[in-house]
């Protein structure tokens, strides 16, 4: 049985990532709402998203309770089964607050209006990765109507107060005090991971920080400038080398 | 801004143009939801303000805005001056509905090439959305990331500070960040620069760096909103929560508030122009001189508050001289004697509390005391025993019993009494002030050169006087021309400094 916990314990994590990876992916999603980057499919691509969010918030739910249940457990098990509670409800106000905001973002930018101008945020790229990447599949495709940015605000609307239920449920069946929970990872704790941390976000930062005076900007740019600047260099040497070579090997 | 003098009001501000309240009042749902009317006018491709690329180093990024399109824009879309629309401006900078690209950390707008750009819906700030410290712990981490470990001095004390005492939740921040790290480098590079620029926008307008004002500062959050309906209103749509008790009570009580207002509203010095004028407004302080506590000739509006209520009355000195020489034409003087004399009890010192109420029973509640009051044996038992061991509310049953008497008795004679009306036909109504004799106060600045155009002279007299004495002394015809003429020069130089 010891096993089969083990197991149960594996698959509470694994779907917790997947709800985590949904939910940012949710919010990336949401912010795009109302801008330029907004469009049908975008829409789309929130109501798919969503929906996904609330089958995983479901199952992890009742695999939690079930687990958290079981007056048999450890101590420790029963401690990381609560630090898990308080990843799911963190994951889950997160949801909720999101759900809301794009429930009032949406009604104050329907897309059909022509009065009604979206934000030029300078965001202008589609959206469509993101949610290819929190529906776990390799692109998207799109099947919904032409008025999905005022029919979906209903459903919005049930599945935002279904979600208040459900979080009130949890907070009155599930007696779990999330200050206890102690944390396992420290301080600095998203440094370690093997993120490939590598050119393409180093461009970036010195795209976003342009103003000469921030050091760390320029510096980076410097950087960037001098790095380009001594490989060039270092061909340069290596030809006039290689062409020193010839001739004393043709004069010799 | 808003100068209590100012007969220019700007559009801007009044209801005509479009009814925004000004920064410093409120920052209610109203405001915002006309700023984001405005904001939306702003995207007009054709009316709205002019946008042109941002050419960074490998990319092109659309949608920027110059500090000046947008002023001029503003001015003329409202039709007020450039300075009226810059501040206008500078508040939604402030706000945070426009972010600069530039200099990034500092939210002012420069009337000048510097770019700016709007920021998306998500990011506005709207009275309903809270701004969550896990969302700022969550960005915090994000930025560790990109800055591989190097945050400036205040977002380190910042996360500090939050994985100390949100560590519960350390665990679903890390987790979080990381995957929003890796969701938004699924899109392309643009977008990707746009969305950092946006949430560092975000999280400067709502986490200042230290050193800097924040537009979120504002006062106590309201628990209902004064703009949504009218107090009554407002009452109404919490009524059916309440039993009928509460309901009656609180009908009750905005009724009265209501009367209280509408009574006393001709009486405010703020609300209403107070006779002859203020003496903040206008330096003539005959309103004082007018209202003094011992005043021969009250003034009429004095008056009027008298028969407002019985508290009103007695509470100025004046009234109660007016009604105690109705009383004493009544024969009836000793009741407000004797609860003056139970307020002096209840106010005084400690030391002399004792011979106090010892006289005052000797005066009016004794058998046989010179003045006797009319009480009811059930209170005069109580008092009395009071008397035994005397303290400072000993007398409040006896004095309970005279002021309702007087109130329901008295008062309503002294209305109708020959006193009185004599009194309101001799008080006087000042003049309104006419400002052209306004005698403002001298500016202190005028003050000070004057001072020191004094002092100049003085030291310019000793000067020559004793420079001529010395000279004389010593026999010498100096050129005193070159010498009047350094004082002269001394003279005009001083005041300038």
């Amino acid at each position: 049985s010891s096993h089969v916990k083990a197991m149960g314990k594996d698959e509470c994590k694994t779907m917790l990532d997947a709800l985590n990876k949904v939910t940012a992916c949710y919010r990336h999603l949401v912010i795009a709402l109302g801008s330029t980057s907004d469009s049908q499919n975008l829409r789309e691509e929130l109501k798919r998203t969503r929906k996904k969010a609330q089958e995983l918030a479901v199952a992890n739910r009742t695999k939690l309770t079930s687990l958290l249940k079981d007056k048999s457990i450890s101590k420790d098990d029963r401690a990381e089964y609560e630090r898990l509670w308080v990843l799911f409800s963190s994951s889950m106000e997160l949801l909720e607050v999101d759900m809301k905001r794009s429930l009032e973002i949406g009604q104050d930018f329907p897309l059909k209006v022509p009065t009604r101008h979206l934000i030029q945020t300078g965001m202008t790229g589609s959206t469509t990765t993101v949610a290819a990447r929190a529906m776990s599949v390799q692109n998207m495709k799109y099947e919904a109507d032409s008025n999905i940015d005022t029919a979906d605000l209903r459903d919005l609307q049930c599945e935002i107060s279904q979600v208040s239920q459900m979080m009130e449920e949890m907070e009155m069946k599930v007696q779990v005090a999330p200050w206890a929970v102690e944390a396992k990872q420290e301080a600095g704790a998203e440094l370690k991971s093997n993120m490939s941390v590598g050119n393409s976000s180093v461009g970036v930062i010195s795209i976003c920080e342009e103003e000469p005076k921030e050091e760390d900007g320029g510096g980076n740019r410097d950087a960037g400038f001098a790095s380009i600047c001594a490989v060039l260099v270092f061909f340069v040497i290596v030809t006039v080398a290689v062409v020193l070579g010839y001739l004393v090997i043709n004069m010799s | 801004m808003l100068n209590s003098f100012s007969v220019h009001k700007s559009p801007l501000w009044s209801g005509s143009a479009s009814g925004l309240l000004p920064l410093q009042d409120d920052f209610k749902a109203q405001s915002h939801f006309k700023l984001e009317k405005l904001l939306l006018e702003m995207q007009d491709p054709k009316t709205g303000v002019k946008s042109q690329p941002q050419r960074l180093v490998i990319t092109t990024i659309p949608h920027a805005i110059t500090g000046e399109d947008i002023i001029a824009w503003l001015a003329d879309r409202f039709q007020v001056d450039t300075q009226e629309a810059r501040n206008f401006v500078s508040m939604l900078v402030a706000l945070g509905y426009i972010y600069p690209l530039q200099d990034h950390r500092r939210l002012v707008i420069k009337p000048d090439a510097s770019l700016y750009r709007f920021q998306t819906p998500y990011f506005w700030p709207t009275q309903q959305w809270p701004v969550e410290d896990t969302d700022y712990a969550i960005y915090l981490a994000k930025r560790n990331i990109r800055k591989r470990g190097i945050l400036e001095l205040h977002e380190q004390e910042h996360y500090n500070r939050l994985h100390k005492w949100m560590n519960h939740k350390w665990d679903f921040v890390v987790m979080q960040a990381k995957e929003q790290y890796r969701a938004a480098k699924e899109r392309k590079k643009p977008d990707r620069v746009v969305f950092e620029c946006q949430e560092r926008a975000y999280w400067v307008v709502h986490r200042p760096p230290p050193g800097t004002v924040s537009a979120m500062d504002y006062g106590l959050d309201r628990l209902t909103d004064p703009n949504a309906d009218e107090v009554t209103g407002l009452l109404c749509c919490s009524f059916k929560h309440y039993t009928p008790l509460t309901r009656s009570l609180c009908f009750l009580c905005s009724r009265r508030l209501v009367k209280y207002c509408s009574t006393y509203k001709s009486h405010d010095p703020f609300l209403s122009n107070c006779l002859p004028s203020n003496p903040w407004l206008t330096d003539d302080a005959t309103y004082w001189s007018l209202n003094m506590p011992s005043v021969e000739i009250p003034t009429k509006m004095r008056v009027e508050r008298w028969t407002f209520s019985f508290a009103e009355l007695l509470s100025d000195p004046r009234g109660r001289d007016d009604f105690r020489l109705f009383l004493k034409k009544e024969f009836s003087g000793e009741n407000l004697a004797f609860w003056e004399g139970c307020e002096d009890l209840k106010w005084g010192e400690a030391a002399t509390m004792r011979e106090k109420a010892e006289h005052i029973y000797k005066t009016f509640l004794a058998r046989g005391a010179p003045r006797w009051i009319n009480i009811d044996g059930k209170t005069m038992e109580v008092t009395v025993k009071g008397l035994k061991h005397p303290h400072r509310y000993v007398l409040d049953p006896a004095q309970t019993h005279i002021y309702m008497l007087m109130k329901k008795d008295s008062y309503g004679r002294y209305q109708k009494s020959p006193v009185f009306k004599d009194t309101v036909k001799k008080a006087i109504c000042p003049e309104e002030h006419r400002y052209r004799h306004r005698r403002p106060s001298l500016s202190p600045i005028i003050l000070r050169q004057m001072e020191q155009e004094q002092r100049a002279k003085m030291a310019a007299n000793v000067d020559i006087t004793q420079v001529m004495s010395k000279l004389s002394k010593q026999g010498k015809e100096a050129p005193p021309p070159f010498l009047f003429l350094n004082g002269i020069l001394l003279l005009s130089i001083k005041p300038l400094s």
